[in-house]
């Protein structure tokens, strides 16, 4: 339980500063939403394969503006040695680790949900049916990267190149992931429900599970000079 | 690289006889032992097994009614995948230890035993498009096993791209330990997601490339080439070590010896005590 607490208080502290300077949600958001229009240049978004191509299309979106997200929000206590302070507080390591997440989830979130209605419009999607199949893919792929990539950004961001390794260690690991958010969402933008699409939903549920005990468990190794 | 002449052989042989090492200052001469010995006894071995491979795979063994000649790529294309995949067992194994243990020779192991791993996958990665093509009409294909096996080797590669990008070695030791448990728990994932992706859009029947029957001296040659490649790792393993124990050496000349450090990392945590952070 203290171990919850002190997790809220350290993701309070970021959305508190990111709510004065929107550094990230800014950088997230855009990103985003210019992947989303390259892609239409890029891509027959008109055709009759319209749905399945954004599938694809809005996971990268999402993909990219995580990984610039995440990376930023880690880079940020560094520049400011905060993470100095996190780590002389006598508050345990899987503490920082759920805050970290915790908060990161939040940024990607709020990103996704400024994307989402967006990109149904731009795209011409009609969910419909599917939408609960969507939110609910959304939601547990995003567990299941937030929690890999919050553990990855804190070793890269120690590295000679700090965030720029973040897509090359993220995206690797991160591929089951995808795979299975881009099949449910492809059967949630045609129209299926939840049934539809279980056992992409059980691979992503156990993604999630896996990526955010192993985060638990290693965090402390990754935390540690 | 001749295995004759690498000085200091048995100072620090694989983890999994600890027991060989032996004491002494960094100053003493290079001793010649047991270690060397057993070192070109491997490289012995496994020079032999490969060419009795070789005469199997490319003479004794029959050419294959329906593939023909180039069939006989199989003999190499599969031990090297199984024994590759092997190497990055060890490196989930190792990395684990090391973070248990912090002996920097668990690092070193899985170091090791990751480069040699994403070179025999590569090896399987470029075999198989050789073999592909006139089997199937094409170089790649996205069917599942390919598909995975693809993903395996980035994941290895990135884990070897973030050992670069880190200079401070405990650092480097304890990131790449998690990459390495990360990766391999993260294999089973990749194989069930892929094979769904393909059984759900089901591309074009392939051959398989290997039938299900697989006559007696097929089967044998192809049994001397995992004893043969599983050799061939462990030499390349122990020689990687041995030079991974020098780059060590080499990075920290005021720090004691790599076999002293270890033995006293595994009871004071030693290994953490590096300012370079």
């Amino acid at each position: 339980m203290r171990t919850l607490r002190h997790a809220r208080r350290i993701a309070a502290k970021d959305l508190r500063i990111e709510l004065r300077t929107r550094d990230i949600l800014t950088a997230m958001g855009l990103f985003a939403l210019l992947i989303v229009v390259v892609a239409s240049f890029s891509f027959p978004t008109a055709s009759e394969h319209r749905e399945e191509i954004a599938a694809g299309l809005l996971w990268m979106a999402f993909l990219f503006a995580a990984l610039l997200g995440i990376g930023r929000s880690l880079a940020m206590e560094h520049e400011h040695a905060c993470i100095d302070a996190l780590i002389t507080s006598p508050v345990p390591r899987e503490s920082i680790y759920l805050g970290k997440v915790l908060s990161n989830l939040a940024f990607v979130g709020v990103a996704q949900l400024l994307l989402l209605p967006l990109s149904i419009v731009l795209l011409q999607l009609q969910p419909g049916r599917g939408l609960a199949l969507l939110l609910v893919t959304v939601a547990l792929a995003t567990l299941a990267l937030v929690g890999v990539t919050t553990l990855l950004s804190a070793m890269a961001v120690n590295t000679r190149t700090r965030e720029a390794i973040l897509p090359l260690l993220v995206i690797p690991v991160a591929i089951p992931v995808l795979i299975a958010a881009v099949q449910a969402t492809r059967i949630a933008l045609t129209g299926g429900t939840l049934g539809a699409a279980t056992p992409w939903l059980l691979l992503l549920t156990a993604a999630a599970a896996l990526f955010l005990l192993l985060g638990l468990a290693t965090f402390r190794h990754v935390l540690e000079e | 690289m001749s295995v004759t002449d690498t000085p200091r052989e048995g100072r620090d042989l694989p983890a999994s006889t600890p027991d060989r090492r032996t004491g002494g200052s960094s100053s003493a001469p290079p001793p010649r032992r047991a270690g060397g010995r057993r070192l070109q006894l491997l490289a012995v071995a496994t020079g032999i097994s490969m060419a009795v491979l070789l005469v199997g795979a490319l003479l004794w063994a029959p050419t294959d009614r329906l593939q023909g000649e180039v069939q006989r790529i199989f003999y190499i294309h599969v031990p090297a995948a199984w024994i590759g995949m092997l190497g990055f067992g060890v490196v989930f194994v190792a990395s684990i230890a090391y973070l248990v243990t912090r002996s920097a020779r668990w690092d070193r192991l899985a170091a090791s035993s990751a480069e040699v791993g994403v070179v025999f996958t590569t090896g399987v990665l470029l075999t198989g498009p050789l073999w592909g093509r006139p089997v199937w009409g094409v170089y790649w294909d996205w069917d599942p096993r390919l598909t995975s096996f693809f993903v395996l080797w980035l994941l290895y590669i990135s884990y070897l791209v973030l050992r670069s990008y880190l200079t401070e070695p405990t650092r480097r030791a304890r990131y790449s330990a998690v990459l390495g448990i990360i990766a391999f728990l993260d294999v089973p994932l990749v194989y069930v997601s892929v094979r769904w992706w393909r059984s759900l859009h089901p591309g074009p029947v392939v051959a398989n490339p290997d039938g299900p029957q697989l006559p007696g001296s097929m089967l044998a040659v192809l049994l001397v080439g995992i004893a043969a490649f599983t050799l061939l790792f462990l030499l390349l393993l122990r020689l990687r070590i041995d030079n991974a124990v020098r780059e060590d050496e080499l990075a920290a000349p005021l720090r004691p010896t790599s076999a002293a450090t270890d033995r006293s990392a595994r009871s004071q945590h030693t290994d953490r005590s590096d300012p370079g952070a």
